[in-house]
Parts: structure tokens; sequence; C-alpha cells
């Protein structure tokens, strides 16, 4: 019983690792530019298919993979805000918002146009589980954590102690301060965009090399992504790889007293207690 | 083809409804619900079994609906009571996926995945289909003029002008003595009154129902349909609704005409365009096509 | 104050009948003129979930209809297809359905893929006369009342649950345990399956209905694991029994598993490593004869393996048009209901392709078309009577047959 239950715990942490990493990105462009953006879902698909190119059309190895899903995710998201939602920046973060949703509707079908519904995977190995202390563990999912992990220390590092870190934070503060003290917001909005959903991109492969890769890709995990940033405190960067565990673990929990059916459901509820508690999110804005 | 722009106007009124109601809630008292189709879904199933189960007429289901989802609307708000802006926005997108998951799985209740059939609906079967539609669609008109008319008394009133102070900020509005959760929990649930109608005004129509419908697509549809169209508008959410079902329907025809694409392309360009058209409205005009109009205030 | 709005409301009514004016070319009154074109409607999901599926349905059927006009059209008259996209959404369904009927006028709509989508549309159909034909497997369908404008190809719970029950008792396993996504036919299939197994010495060990949006089922399979089954039937869609796969190989599970042939297809295997696949069992109906139709479809669209789905819109826009031919170019729905089974069973001669049917019915012969999906030949309430299901192994990247059933 007990052991069922590690398991459980076990099975909920390695399914959040796989949201970790888009969550990372979502929330990171969250804590620089002031407004969740919604698109994520078309940028994690749009790298997953780069992945695809990369893997299967050139044959390049995972590592090469993931680089090629980063830097297209990455432009796209760079490209994307500059002809759509800067121009909207003005009117308002809602209605920034609001774009994004409409953008995100947009690139889905790009895809869709460029490559059609048929599902693809990676020309990958997959790997067996590790059996430790009976218990099994995957060893795409602990390698998908450690690169998660990779992620927030960098990004945060960023953050924290580059001088282009601290401008980017001073323009999340106080964008007409930073200009007058000779920050361009714009290149720290290109450069949040590039890394944000670069790395949603990378997410992207991660999904496709344990799902499958399809233009709805993205947004069969767009939910969860969300729900991980906001339960780990939207704006703080370790916060959205604590969110996704946190959002994995509980929808695995809930198998102990629902129906399978139900996860989802629960792992909502899970958030809604979570934040009922704590209304910023787990480590609330601003941790970095 | 008349039959077909009938049908359509119709259609463009359920989701005028929807976007009225999204408009108490977030154009009127500031708190976006991204959840809206779960209310809608809690509507049309409240009326749909009400008829199929207990036989109440119509007329009896849509107030026992908007009754319903208001409860429901009520309860949302308690609980999400102390969230803010994109908190409460994600949260409700989750309320609105807890509804699909719970109507899918509780077959008892709901029939599950099957849906309802056979929703009756006034006159059908002893009128033709075509007068049917003509008739369901002055019932929906009527609904949206009567609940467009019922918003603009509360926009204009001081219950009104209460709700824009909590919008525009809280805390002043705290400060000032307003009891800032009741009217908060009285706006979503007015909001989801509304929406409740407008799903079992759905129901009655298309006679069918099932947890596929109420696919988040359609909160994301309105969200979108109250933006272009104007929030904090009523007017301004029936034009944007009337607006999105146009870009639906008119980019079918648009796309069938485009030679040398495939069928994939030519839907995936479809949608591509109504996303599109939305995102260029917006540009065009960031505030919607019907700003907002504060009462006593000159507009701009 | 409400003035304004009307306005603005007629403006844009309008402009949607402008636009549809201009770019549709009205088909005339009384399209019984000699030479006029009968247009059919299909209706499948091209975006969506059921996304995978929809495009290939929808060539199958344009592939018939460029077969059956270039050898002369049905009694003279070309066949066209006016199409839309279901979204796998009954609210955008029902809107495009709306479009199919009062716009194209159609006699016919063809393929709708997902339950709901069927018995979102079935009442538009029945209403206006127009006849449905769809792939979709929920048994409520056939009995809503459709006053015969419904047939559905896909086999029924009852046909497939009962071969393929029958089918893993000549494999011998004992404990079977069954993983469903969440579908109107999910609950039925596991109590029809308990029985069947348990009236021939075997087990329907558990049961889960799993959300098929999940990115990993680790949780369900170590449920499954738990009660030792020899074999597991993965009674789900392609998405997530890629994922099942996926995560059973990664549990180190040896045991037996089968799925239905739409959700484990060529696609799937060509996805997945050979590792993965090597071993999994499919069942999809088939035709009783050897079908040079079957191969003609395959060839065309250029895989030399195919959808069930594939097939079925295949049949779906052959019998159509045979009916209208056999009601002597009466391009009504009612006339196809009252005429499709006239060529789909009974006596005829039988016949495996629209092109050869619609010439032995100009010579005033009797024919009973057998399809790529099946004989096809239908209940009264529109369900196959019966078919042959086709049971096949992964082996190495490609599928063998195992048996017929």
């Amino acid at each position: 019983m007990v052991g069922d239950t590690l398991q459980l715990v076990l099975n909920g942490l390695v399914a959040g690792t796989i949201l970790a990493v888009p969550a990372i990105g979502f929330t990171a462009i969250y804590a620089v530019l002031r407004f969740p953006n919604f698109s994520l879902a078309s940028h994690l698909t749009i790298g997953a298919f780069a992945g695809y190119v990369a893997n299967v059309a050139w044959g390049w190895p995972a590592a090469g993979a993931v680089l090629v899903a980063f830097v297209a995710a990455g432009l796209a998201g760079v490209v994307n805000d500059e002809l759509v939602l800067k121009p909207l920046r003005p009117a308002g973060a809602l209605t920034t918002a609001i774009a994004a949703v409409a953008l995100t509707i947009v690139l889905e079908n790009v895809v869709r146009f460029a490559f059609g519904n048929d599902l693809r995977g990676y020309d990958l190995p997959i790997q067996r589980d590790w059996q430790v202390a009976g218990l099994r563990v995957g060893a795409q999912q602990v390698e998908n954590l450690a690169i998660a992990i990779v992620a927030m220390l960098a990004v945060f590092l960023f953050l924290a102690r580059t001088r282009t870190g601290k401008a980017m934070r001073a323009v999340a503060d106080n964008p007409t301060l930073a200009q007058v003290k000779g920050v361009d917001p714009d290149r720290v909005a290109r450069l949040v965009n590039f890394v944000g959903m670069g790395l949603a991109g990378v997410g992207g492969v991660l999904v496709g090399l344990d799902t499958s890769i399809d233009p709805l890709t993205g947004f069969r995990v767009i939910l969860s992504v969300f729900a991980a940033a906001v339960v780990g405190g939207l704006g703080s960067i370790p916060g959205a790889v604590v969110g996704a565990l946190t959002v994995g673990v509980g929808e695995e929990m809930s198998l102990l007293v629902l129906p399978p059916a139900y996860r989802t459901a629960v792992g909502f509820v899970a958030i809604l207690l979570v934040l009922t508690l704590r209304p910023r999110g787990i480590l609330g804005e601003r941790a970095y | 083809m008349e039959n077909y722009l009938v049908a359509m106007l119709t259609f463009a009124g359920v989701y005028a409804l929807l976007a009225l109601g999204l408009n108490v809630v977030w154009g009127m008292a500031g708190m976006i619900n991204l959840g809206l189709v779960g209310f809608f879904a809690l509507g049309a199933y409240a009326s749909a079994l009400l008829a199929k189960k207990a036989g109440w007429p119509m007329a009896a289901g849509l107030p026992a609906a908007a009754l319903v989802a208001a409860g429901a609307g009520a309860v949302v708000a308690l609980v999400t009571a102390r969230l803010r802006g994109d908190y409460l926005a994600i949260v409700t997108l989750g309320f609105s996926e807890v509804v699909r998951i719970t109507a899918s799985n509780e077959i008892w209740l709901t029939n599950g995945t099957d849906g309802i059939s056979g929703i009756p609906g006034p006159w059908r079967g002893r009128v033709s289909p075509a007068a049917f539609n003509l008739i369901y669609l002055a019932i929906v008109a009527v609904a949206v003029v009567a609940v467009v008319a019922l918003l603009e008394r509360v926009r204009r009133s001081p219950y009104g002008r209460v709700l824009r102070a909590i919008r525009d900020d809280e805390q002043v509005a705290a400060v000032a003595g307003k009891p800032v959760r009741a009217f908060k929990v009285q706006a979503f649930a007015l909001s989801a009154a509304v929406l409740g109608l407008a799903g079992a005004l759905y129901a009655h129509y298309t006679s069918y129902i099932a947890p596929e419908v109420f696919a988040p697509l359609i909160s994301i549809y309105v969200v979108l349909a109250l933006t272009a169209g104007g929030t904090g508008n009523n007017h301004g959410a029936v034009l944007g609704a009337a607006l999105v079902v146009f870009f639906m329907e008119s980019t079918r025809f648009l796309t069938a005409v485009l030679p040398g694409i495939s069928a994939v392309q030519s839907a995936a360009l479809r949608e591509l365009l109504i996303g599109a058209g939305l995102i260029v409205v917006l540009r065009v005009r960031p505030a919607g096509l019907l700003p907002e109009r504060i009462p006593g205030v000159q507009a701009r | 104050m409400t003035e304004p709005r009307f306005t603005r409301r007629s403006l844009l009514t309008t402009a949607t009948a402008a636009v549809a004016a201009s770019a549709l070319p009205w088909p005339p009154r009384g399209a019984r003129a000699q030479g006029a074109p009968i247009r059919l409607g299909t209706l499948t999901p091209l975006t969506g979930a059921g996304g995978s599926y929809g495009p290939p349905m929808r060539r199958a059927m344009e592939w018939v209809v460029s077969e059956v006009n270039a050898a002369g059209g049905v009694l003279g008259r070309r066949i066209e297809l006016a199409s839309e996209d279901d979204q796998t959404n009954p609210e955008a369904a029902v809107r495009a359905a709306r479009k199919l009927i009062d716009v194209d006028r159609v006699p016919a709509i063809m393929g709708t893929w997902a339950s709901a989508v069927t018995t979102a549309v079935a009442p538009l159909c029945w209403e206006s006369k127009t006849f449905l034909t769809t792939v979709s497997g929920s048994d409520t369908i056939t009995q809503l009342p459709h006053q015969g404008y419904l047939i559905r190809t896909q086999p029924n719970t009852h046909l497939q649950i009962g071969k393929l029950g029958d089918f893993l008792l000549r494999l011998k396993v004992k404990r079977v345990f069954m993983a469903s996504a969440q579908t109107p036919f999910a609950v039925p299939s596991q109590t029809l399956l308990r029985e069947i197994l348990a009236k021939g010495g075997s087990e329907l060990v558990g049961s889960v209905i799993y959300d098929k949006d999940k990115t990993t089922f680790r949780s369900e399979i170590d449920q499954a694991l738990r009660t030792k089954p020899d074999m597991l039937y993965l009674n789900g869609y392609t998405p997530d029994t890629t994922v099942l796969a996926k995560d059973l190989y990664k549990a180190g599970y040896t045991g037996g598993r089968i799925a239905q042939g739409y959700a484990v297809n060529p696609k799937f295997l060509a996805s997945l490593p050979n590792e993965v696949t090597d071993g999994i069992y499919t069942a999809q109906p088939t035709s009783a004869l050897e079908s040079a139709g079957y191969r003609r479809l395959a060839k065309a669209l250029g895989s030399d393996e195919l959808d069930p789905y594939t097939c079925q819109c295949h049949d779906h826009a052959s019998l159509v048009c045979l009916a209208i031919a056999h009601a002597r170019g009466e391009a009504t729905g009612t006339a196809i209901r009252d005429h499709v089974r006239k060529i789909s069973q009974g006596p005829g001669i039988k016949v495996d392709s629209a092109v050869e049917g619609l010439k032995l019915l100009a010579e005033g012969k009797q024919i009973n078309y057998e399809g790529a999906s099946g004989p096809c030949d239908f209940t009264d309430i529109g369900d196959i009577v019966d078919c042959k299901i086709r049971f096949e192994q992964a082996v190495g990247g490609k599928f063998k047959v195992v048996s017929t059933l």
C-alpha cells in the first residue's frame, strides 16, 4: 500500500517534469513583460515540429533536435511578438493576452497547413524504466527533470545576477524609469521572448518524445502548463518548477480516490486548494 | 439559403448572450472568466434534463437553467474570492474543464459522452423545420433584446457604478465602504445566469447536447468576440458575437474557392483566417469596435 | 438605444449574404435537368481531435467521385462534392451541416466521424430529409428516430466485441485487462467483453477508463499490471494509444496487446520504433471478397494498408452514387433512403466498385454492392448486418494477417 502510494508520488513527479520547462518560459515572459502570453501552446508545437525536422529529416541526434527546437521556437516568439503583440501592448496587458490567444489559433493552423494532421514520432530510442527499490522511474523523465533544473538555474541566475538580467527586471518593475536609465525595453522584450518561447519549444520536444507530434501537441498540455505556472506563483522562476511538480503529483494522487478519467478535473481542484491557501502561488510572485 | 442565414443568426444570438454574460463579469466588474463555457454547459444540461426527465416545458426550463448557473456562479465566485486577475483566469478555465469531465463521466446523470438527444423545442415536429427555425430566431432575438435592456439598466444604475469602481480599483472601493466581495459574487452570479440562459436556449434549439460541445474553444471565441466588439459595452458584445460568427461562416465560402490546396490546408486556412481577422480588428481598434461609454462622461 | 444594434446586425447579415452569393454558384432549381451536376456533401474532421482521420476519409470519397465522373457520371450527370470540416466538435458540425443542407442543397452528407457530431447532425438530416452516412461507433446512433435517413458502416459494439472476444479466446489468453478512452461505447464494450470471456473460460480481470489527453498513463498501467494480465485490450484512439504503447514499453510489459485498427494504423507503426510496436494485434472490419476495390483504393491513395474509416468512406460515396442511379437519377435524400438497400444487399450481381455497379445498373441488371469495408448489408435501423473482422499483428513495422472471423 505504501509502495503503491510512493509509486503514485513518483509517477506524479515524473508527469510534472514535462510541464516544468514550458512553465518556466511562460512565467519568465510574465515576469518581465507582465502579461500571460497565451500563445505558448503553439510555440510548444513549433518546437516539437522543428525538432522533428532536425531529427527525422536531417538525422540529427536528440541534443541537436532540442537545440533546433529552442532556436526555432525562440525566433518564432520574437517575430510574433514584434508583429502582433508589441503593437498592442499600449492597449494594456489584457488586450495583449487576448491577442495572444488568437495568435495561438493562427500559429497552430500554420503548422497544420505545413505538416497536416498526421501523428509523427522522433527517430529516437525509447528507454525502459529503471527499477529502483521496487519502484519504477522513467529514464527519460529523470532527464527531463535535469533539463528543467538546468533551465531554471540558468534563467534564474541570469535574471538575478547578470547586468542584462537586472535591466530586464528593471523594465518589469518600472518601464519608464528603466528607459530613462538607458535600458532599451524593446531589446529586453526580444530577449525574454526568445528565451521564454525557446524554452516552450524545448518543452515541445520533451512532450513529443513521450507522446506524439501533431498540431495539437501543445494544446493538449497547455492547461496543465498554465496551472503549473500559476500554482508556483506567476513570475517566479523556481515557482514554475515547484508548480509543475505539484500539479503532476496532485493529479496522480487523485487516483487514490477517484477514477483516472477525472485526473485533470482533480488537478484543477488541487490548484484551487493551493491558491486558496496562498493566493499568489506557492512561491509567490517575484521570487527572483 | 434563407434557412442557413436564419440559423446563423440564431447562433449569433446565442453567442451574443454568451458575450453579454461575459461582459457583466469582465467588462463591468473586471473579473476575467475564461470558464464561461462551463456555465453555458450547466444551463444547457439543467434545462435539457428537466425537459427530458421531468417533462418541464422550455418556458420553465429557461429560468431554471439561469438559476442553476447563477448558483454555480456564486459558488465559484466565493471560492475564488481572493484570486486576482491572471490567477482567476486560469482557475476559471479549469472550472469549465471540470464541468466537461464530470458531464463525460457521470453517465447516470448526464448520459456521459453519448449526450442527451431529443430535447424538445417549441412546436418542434408540429411545424415545418423552416418555421421552427424562424420561431426560434424570434425567441433568441427577444432574449438578446431583453438581456441587453436589463444589462444596460444595470450598467447605468448606481449598482453598475460600484461594479465599475471595483473593476478600476478594488482597494478604493473597499475603503469607500462598499462590500466588495458581495458585489463580486452578485456580478458573477448575474453573469452566470445569462450564460446559463444561453445554454438552455442552445439545448432546445439543437435538440442535442454532449460534453464535447462545451469545449474551451467556445470560451476563447466569446472572449475574442467581446474584446473585438468592445469590452464594457453591451452593444459591443452583441456586435462582437455577430462578427465572430460572420468570420466563422464567411471563411467557409472563401477557402472553398481557393484552388490547389488540400482539404487539411483549406480547413487550416479557414481557422487561421478567423484568428487573423480578430487580431486585425484588435490592431485597428484596440479598445474594440464599440468602446465603453461611461455614463455621465463625454465620449472620446 | 436598441436601434443601432439592429442596423449593424442587418448590415452584417447582408454582408454575409453578399459574400455567400458571390462566391457560390447557385444550384439550379429543379436540378433534374439533364446533365446538371449532382452535389453531395462530406463532413469529416479536418481539424480537432479527429484531425488525423478526416483528410484520408475525404480523399477516399473524392477518389470514388473522380472514378465515377471519369466513367461518365451517374446517368450522365457529374458528381460534385461540397466538403466541410466539422472540427471534431458538435457545435461547429451543426453549423457546417446547415450550410451543406441549406446552401449546397446536398441530398446526402457522408463521413461524420465523432459520435457526438453524428448525433448532433442527425436531427438536421432527418428533418430536412437528407441522407446521412456515418462511421461513428456509438450504439445509440442507429437507435435515434431517424426514419431511415441514416446508415452506419462501422460495426456496432455487439458485432465488434463479439468477434474480438472470440479471437482472444482462440489465442487462449486467460486474463484480459481493458483500458478505454472515455467514449459512448467504452462501458458497453467492457460489459460485453466480460460476458464473452467468462463464457469461454477466461476472465476480464479489470478495466479502466482514462482521460485521453494526458501525456502519460503510468498510474493507469500500474493499475493494469497489478492484475497480472496476459493480454491488454487498448480501446482508444491513435494519440492516446501511442502514449500507452510507449509507457507499456517503458514499464517492461511483455504480455499481449490488442487494439482497434483505426487506433493502431500504419501511421502508428511508422511513428514508433519496432521494439515498441512488434506483436500488437489489431482488429478491423474487412471486405468479404478479396476486394479488388480495396486494392485499387489502396493504390490510388498511395499506401498498402488502409484505415478502416477510409475504406468505409469509399463505401459511403459508392453506395450513395449507386442508390441515386437505381432511383433513376432522383438525387434526393428520400430517394437514396428508399433505394440504398436495393443496391447494397439482396440477390443481385456482386460488385465491388461504383463504376462497375453503375455500368450494370445501366444495363438493367440488379446489383449487390460489396464494399471495401465489408459486405455493406444494412438492417432496418441502419446498422450493418454482419461483417468479417480481420485480425492482424504488427511485425517489423508492417501488418501481417493472422485470421479473419
